[in-house]
């Protein structure tokens, strides 16, 4: 079938290179990350996690220092309470 | 250049050159369905390019420098850049907003308590 494989043959040598030749500058138009994005993201990425291990060790010397109150981080106990001070102070200086 | 974006060779990893492991270590898919699947497409599948394709790239790319990343964590996370950097990107983001929030907690628990301090010591009086 001569028909057959002249149809196979324009596909693979038009085909092929136009599949390859459309991804490559779809690709190209993707956003890239720049040298200086990288940079920035490295420095946030490390700081992010320096700054976790500190507050880490903050949350654990108050923890130790107050074990009435329970874990730190998650508890509700003197939130809403606060947020009610919080409310009524803002009331007295209205008035 | 950009050091932790880039396609290396994975020699530490590598069976022969060590593409099928750079790639692994690129995208962060298991090293043995790399090999798997592009020695599937070469046999099976015949496609027999992919062997020159396979040197072209052993060719072409550098080796992984020794030390890039600190530890397991930090190669995770910049396997998540490469493969989608907003994401990444957010994860930061919401890492640090985490943060700010427990430093929050912390704030309020000390003014809280000092308000209560300051409680005790008016009914002292």
């Amino acid at each position: 079938m001569p028909f057959m494989a002249g149809v196979v043959a324009i596909a693979i040598v038009i085909g092929l290179p136009w599949l390859i030749l459309h991804y490559m500058t779809k690709w190209k138009q993707a956003p890239k990350m720049t040298d200086e994005d990288e940079r920035l993201l490295d420095d946030m990425h490390s700081l992010a996690r320096r700054l976790e291990d500190r507050v880490a060790t903050v949350e654990r010397i108050i923890a130790a220092d107050n074990p009435d109150l329970g874990r730190l981080s998650g508890s509700q106990d003197y939130r809403p309470s606060l947020d009610k001070g919080r409310d009524t102070y803002r009331l007295e200086e209205r008035n | 250049m950009a050091v932790r974006t880039k396609f290396y060779l994975d020699k530490e990893d590598a069976k022969w050159k060590g593409v099928c492991a750079g790639i692994a270590d690129f995208t962060g898919v298991e090293t043995l369905w790399v090999r798997l699947g592009v020695a599937g497409l070469t046999v099976i599948a015949q496609q027999w390019w992919i062997i020159v394709a396979y040197l072209v790239i052993a060719w072409v790319a550098e080796t992984k420098p020794t030390g890039l990343y600190q530890d397991r964590e930090e190669a995770k996370f910049w396997q998540g850049v490469r493969s989608n950097p907003k994401r990444s990107t957010g994860e930061v983001r919401s890492k640090f907003r985490e943060l700010d929030r427990r430093l929050a907690d912390i704030e309020l628990h000390y003014t809280s308590r000092n308000q209560r301090l300051a409680d005790e010591i008016d009914s002292l009086r």
